[in-house]
């Protein structure tokens, strides 16, 4: 780990498509092994953050800066192989592969071999599909889907096609996983479930951006923003963002 | 459902090994064409079953093959593997220059781009007469011989190809098995999902694309021995729609189905040649028949007719 204590930092970011401002000023940290909300209105520029923080939209204006390096440069390919890992408000699974494979995919990363080492099968690119094959076994272990690690994709409802997304995203060892939207199509004991997994990354030295609207998942935050048309107009406990009249009035309803 | 497989798969060897020296030799110079269709049928196969990408434009890859061989082994009289290599190299210089630019489109815009390509190539063989001989081609190629044994028959000739065939496909399933393999299906299913865990679409598309070059740079060097020619007529932009037909009505995702398809463009309209003048509109019903039937293939179609009777044996 590096000297630095924010594993993500965002300093004046800004963000226009066309002349519409998307995001204005964003200015927001994640500490190493922290968890951190962000929530807001539909519309509000959360997804588009996420974007820019993950490389898919360069950003105009300020600095993201990930372990204490400026990422304005750096491809989405670069920031994941540094640990820089999201998932997307609609799951995109890979859906003609099985179950176990898409886990498999999200571990390749860790691995070097090369097309000309895998066609003539050699020594290092044996090595390297036990290795993903077993990471991929553990992750299946880990969140329950042993049963279903041989069904394509395709056929998984929309709660497990959540919980693959995040398991291929977490099999990747992640530093920073951003969440958009986890719980989204997920019932209550997939939650928990959830949640438990969340408290598990943490514990594991893993930062974590989460966006969603589930207020009650959302207490898992250390801290949490608020968004509201590009801007950031709140921060802080989940109690005290509950309490925000601010808040009350442009989000959570009075 | 393992065991069963591997059991079909070595009949299938032990058939096509023992079978052909009963067939007539007219069956026999059929199988030879599939199997060299079968090795260029490999790379369309593999970017079109596993990068989901269309390519029309193997025959130029193909065209290389054939002219790269005809050329030095006519007029420099290099040896035979001087033919191979040279076609191969140039056909990976030329998918490099190429695919790294025409691999950032996706979709009907890259299926165009590589029709473009094979259209242009074709224009190019039949001008540059003073390298391709033009439309009169370049004959007396010699016949390929391994140290003193030429292969100067078919049936001969079918167990090099058979043995080629063999040794591209096995290095195909290992590709298809490895890292690599995933990150491409990865990529062909959401390349959005694929660039969020590292993977780079346009580097291993480009390199997929020099592969399946140098797969139609062999078939186009072993088409030009066995024939002992090369024109210009036999590498039309029709040609490269063979190529793709091949994994289109094999099963674009299944090794195994591009031997089929292969099988199927080789040795369809000959059978149907005994209908005189309406052989062509006969092929053209049947090649709707299964695209429209079966839209995995004719392997999708049996894997599927496989699975149920599995289940249906099933207690």
């Amino acid at each position: 780990m590096s000297g630095h204590t924010e594993i993500l930092s965002l300093r004046s970011v800004g963000h226009s498509f066309g002349g519409f401002s998307v995001l204005k000023n964003v200015n927001f940290s994640v500490p190493h092994g922290s968890i951190v909300g962000l929530i807001g209105p539909n519309g509000s520029g959360k997804t588009t953050l996420f974007n820019v923080i993950s490389g898919y939209i360069r950003h105009q204006h300020g600095l993201v800066a990930y372990d204490g390096h400026n990422m304005q440069a750096e491809s989405i390919q670069a920031r994941s192989s540094a640990g820089l890992v999201r998932t997307f408000q609609t799951p995109k699974v890979f859906e003609q592969m099985t179950v176990l494979e898409n886990i498999m995919a999200g571990a390749c990363k860790l691995t070097r071999s090369g097309v000309i080492e895998d066609i003539f099968s050699l020594p290092r690119s044996r090595a390297d599909m036990r290795r993903i094959f077993e990471l991929a076994e553990e992750a299946c272990l880990k969140f329950g889907m042993e049963k279903l690690r041989h069904d394509l994709a395709l056929r998984l409802p929309a709660g497990q096609r959540r919980v693959l997304e995040i398991a291929r995203a977490v099999i990747g060892r992640p530093r920073l996983l951003m969440l958009d939207e986890p719980s989204s199509g997920l019932n209550t004991n997939e939650i928990a479930s959830l949640r438990r997994w969340i408290e598990q990354l943490r514990a594991e030295g893993i930062a974590i951006l989460l966006v969603s609207h589930d207020m009650e998942l959302m207490t898992v935050a250390d801290c949490v923003h608020v968004l509201y048309f590009g801007e950031i107009i709140a921060s802080g406990g989940m109690d005290e963002i509950q309490k925000n009249t601010q808040v009350r009035e442009v989000y959570l309803g009075a | 459902m393992k065991a069963s497989r591997s059991l079909v798969i070595l009949l299938s060897i032990a058939v096509c090994v023992a079978l052909p020296p009963f067939l007539p030799r007219h069956f026999v110079d059929l199988l030879v064409f599939a199997g060299i269709y079968t090795v260029a049928g490999l790379g369309v196969g593999l970017l079109l079953g596993q990068c989901g990408i269309a390519n029309l434009g193997q025959i130029v890859f193909y065209a290389i093959g054939a002219y790269a061989t005809a050329y030095l082994t006519v007029y420099v009289q290099a040896p035979a593997m001087v033919g191979f290599v040279v076609g191969m190299l140039i056909s990976a210089a030329l998918a490099l220059t190429i695919g790294w630019p025409i691999l950032r489109l996706t979709g009907y815009f890259l299926a165009l781009a590589t029709l473009a390509m094979g259209i242009v190539a074709n224009a190019l063989f039949f001008e540059w007469d003073w390298l391709t001989g033009g439309t009169l081609g370049i004959g007396g190629i010699p016949k390929l011989q391994i140290f003193s044994f030429v292969l100067d028959t078919p049936l001969r000739f079918y167990y090099l190809v058979l043995g080629v065939v063999a040794i591209c496909l096995l290095l195909a399933h290992n590709l298809i098995r490895s890292r690599t393999g995933l990150a491409l299906r990865a990529m062909r299913d959401s390349q959005d999902a694929a660039i969020s865990l590292a993977v780079n679409p346009r580097a291993l598309r480009t390199r997929i694309f020099i592969l399946s070059a140098l797969l139609g740079s062999v078939a186009g060097s072993l088409f030009a021995h066995y024939g002992g020619f090369a024109n210009v007529q036999s590498f039309g932009i029709e040609k490269s729609i063979n190529f793709l037909l091949i994994p289109v009505l094999g099963g674009a995702t299944s090794l195994i189905g591009v031997v089929v398809g292969a099988l199927f463009i080789a040795v369809v309209p000959e059978l149907l040649s005994q209908f005189g003048g309406l052989h062509q509109i006969l092929f053209g019903v049947a090649l709707i028949g299964v695209v429209v039937l079966m839209p995995a293939g004719l392997t999708g179609a049996l894997a599927e007719v496989w699975r149920r009777s599995a289940e249906g044996a099933r207690p």
